[in-house]
């Protein structure tokens, strides 16, 4: 079921540099949300302080109405959160079915003695648990790829094999960093129509920081522009990209006259 | 999949692989002479310290420079339980358990410490170990150490005693590198690696960074326990100097050489250990050190994925002759020379698998 996200005051400060300012928005379950704006605008920031990796000096992040902000990062997947990362980070000796299958992780069952005796619940579960991966691994056309090492794959296919691993959390909300960085034109559209399925199918709420402007504009329901951690504005797509402070924000004041 | 990993996924090839290992390990101490078996004995005992070494620092990533403090404690535990008439399987429990919580307490402090940190709290281990040992004369008897006699082959048995010690070392290592085995095959040996690899996703995706090296330090600290009980069934005494810091840096160079994150890596490490030293001792016992680190160097720079990675350089090498052949300027374009290798597949030194 997707999630609900609140965003209110989020302060982030690394040493006496304020990295975001007041940032607040909310997302409505079911939506895809935009958050956009030029380099080292703390979009991936925020991202960071949803996921728990970051702590905000202050401020509110409820998914569902639960406060999340002093949860330790690594139980956000059980509040329904997944996210990818702007570098894809797989382990490139490990094949492409392992990688994915830390996915299910949450959902083995047993502890160490378990496993180390191979108790038949244990390989149960992974087999289980395995045919789901390779399942969805199917459903992003990579079952091909199941039994190679990411190392002989390509960028743009690392990004799927991460969402994979993202959709195997069964997420509530998530978090897609670029996921069209590095990819060819031409598959941006497979992408568009791709995470349109995903939100649809698997019913969950998508926050996407990313800057190719025409997949935003195609999948985004509402967006939030940030510059220099503060939010420019929020609206749609559209008006983000006819707005004069976002234009101002991308190429600059001069520019920005000189354009009008 | 080249010819042999294909005859090995053969469910009865592996068994009767596994068959004919287990027969000769079965037979060898009834036709081995004494000192082989010994030999063979000790390098049981190694394995066991190294294969916990591997899980913390091979598998989890974690720098782990005190493995053989646990060593000594587990053959402390034994020979206070042999010395107090314990049941041996009591005894047993109590080597692997006591280290356990030991290496429990000292790595929930430990493991918050990232890097060099936990490092520097394990170099710890013996420094302190070695004169609290000397000191604690009742529990350790001192500077003179203590002996235990219980590895003694039973009359009923009709063995000798490297015969029925090499038995019992053998069964302890055998069922422990199962049991590693199975934990570093699914669910812990993809979580442990992912520590090892990048916290952050291990976090994103439910995996507590610091649980998992919580528990890949105490399994480590077991199987140092267990290793320590096995120290006592073959030497049968134990003193300060067991525990000594050049040891616990002579298992990690043994870890290396096998193979880190390497199941059988672990069981090279073991054999590495007691063998070189003896075969340096054999060329000349004036040079040992310089021939073992010779030794130690060579190795890594040859193989630097460990011995446990010979057979995947030695099936890159065949591959690469078989390509130059089958690329030659009259038979093949370019364009075939890319498909091919592409088909093919880089070699990939794949940890975490063996």
């Amino acid at each position: 079921m997707s999630a609900q996200l609140t965003v209110q005051d989020v302060n982030l400060h690394f040493g006496g540099v304020q990295v975001l300012g007041d940032v607040g928005f909310t997302v409505e379950a079911g939506q895809i949300f935009g958050l956009v704006g030029p380099n080292g605008a703390g979009k991936t920031s925020l991202f960071n302080c949803i996921s728990g990796h970051y702590r905000p000096s202050s401020g509110s992040i409820k998914i569902d109405d639960v406060e999340v902000l002093h949860k330790p990062s690594w139980r956000m997947s059980r509040l329904g959160l997944a996210r990818t990362f702007q570098h894809p980070a797989l382990q490139l000796n490990a094949t492409v079915l392992e990688n994915v299958m830390l996915g299910v992780h949450p959902r083995l069952r047993g502890g160490p003695v378990e496993w180390s005796l191979r108790l038949p619940f244990t390989r149960k579960d992974e087999r289980t648990l395995r045919d789901e991966a390779l399942g969805m691994l199917e459903r992003l056309d990579l079952g091909w790829a199941a039994h190679r090492t990411p190392d002989e794959l390509s960028h743009g296919l690392h990004k799927g094999i991460e969402l994979c691993r993202a959709l195997l959390l069964r997420p509530h909300l998530l978090l897609l960093d670029e996921p069209a960085a590095g990819l060819p034109h031409s598959e941006v559209d497979r992408l568009i129509q791709l995470v349109r399925g995903i939100r649809d199918d698997f019913d969950v709420t998508i926050v996407i920081v990313e800057h190719h402007m025409g997949l935003i504009a195609a999948l985004t329901e509402r967006v939030v522009v940030l510059d220099h951690g503060r939010k420019l504005m929020e609206g749609t797509a559209a008006e983000a990209q006819s707005d004069p402070r976002v234009i101002e924000a991308y190429i600059g004041k001069d520019a920005a006259d000189d354009a009008a | 999949m080249n010819r042999m990993s294909k005859l090995l996924s053969n469910t009865w090839v592996r068994v009767a692989v596994v068959v004919v290992v287990a027969a000769l390990l079965l037979i060898a101490p009834l036709v081995l002479p004494v000192f082989a078996n010994q030999t063979l004995t000790r390098m049981g005992v190694y394995a066991v310290a190294v294969l916990g070494l591997n899980i913390i620092m091979g598998y989890t990533g974690q720098v782990m420079l005190g493995q053989i403090f646990f060593l000594g404690v587990g053959a402390y535990v034994t020979a206070y339980g042999v010395n107090n008439d314990w049941n041996i399987v009591v005894t047993f429990f109590a080597a692997c358990i006591l280290p356990g919580l030991l290496g429990l307490v000292i790595a929930l402090a430990a493991a918050r410490l990232g890097g060099l940190a936990i490092a520097m709290v394990t170099i710890a281990l013996p420094i302190i170990g070695v004169p609290l040992a000397k000191r604690l004369t009742d529990l350790t008897g001192g500077s003179q150490g203590t002996s235990a006699r219980f590895s003694s082959a039973p009359d009923w048995t009709g063995l000798d005693n490297d015969q029925w010690q090499y038995y019992m070392v053998m069964v302890i290592t055998v069922i422990g590198f199962v049991l590693a085995y199975n934990l570093v095959r699914g669910k812990f040996g993809r979580a442990m690696a992912i520590v090892r690899d990048n916290e952050a996703v291990a976090r994103s995706i439910g995996i507590s960074p610091y649980r998992y090296k919580v528990m890949a330090f105490t399994i480590a600290s077991i199987f140092g326990g267990a290793s320590g009980f096995l120290y006592m069934v073959a030497v049968q005494y134990t003193s300060p100097e067991t525990m000594s810091f050049a040891h616990s840096i002579s298992l990690l160079a043994a870890m290396v050489v096998g193979g880190a994150a390497s199941i059988a890596g672990s069981l090279i490490g073991g054999v590495y250990y007691v063998l070189v030293p003896q075969v340096t001792n054999a060329i000349d016992p004036t040079v040992t050190a310089i021939s073992q680190g010779i030794i130690l160097v060579a190795v890594l720079f040859i193989l630097p994925g460990g011995l446990v990675s010979l057979p995947r350089v030695i099936r890159r090498l065949t591959r690469k002759r078989d390509t130059a052949v089958a690329t030659s300027p009259q038979t093949t374009s370019p364009m075939h020379q890319d498909a091919g290798q592409a088909a093919e597949g880089p070699e990939t030194e794949r940890q975490g698998q063996s």
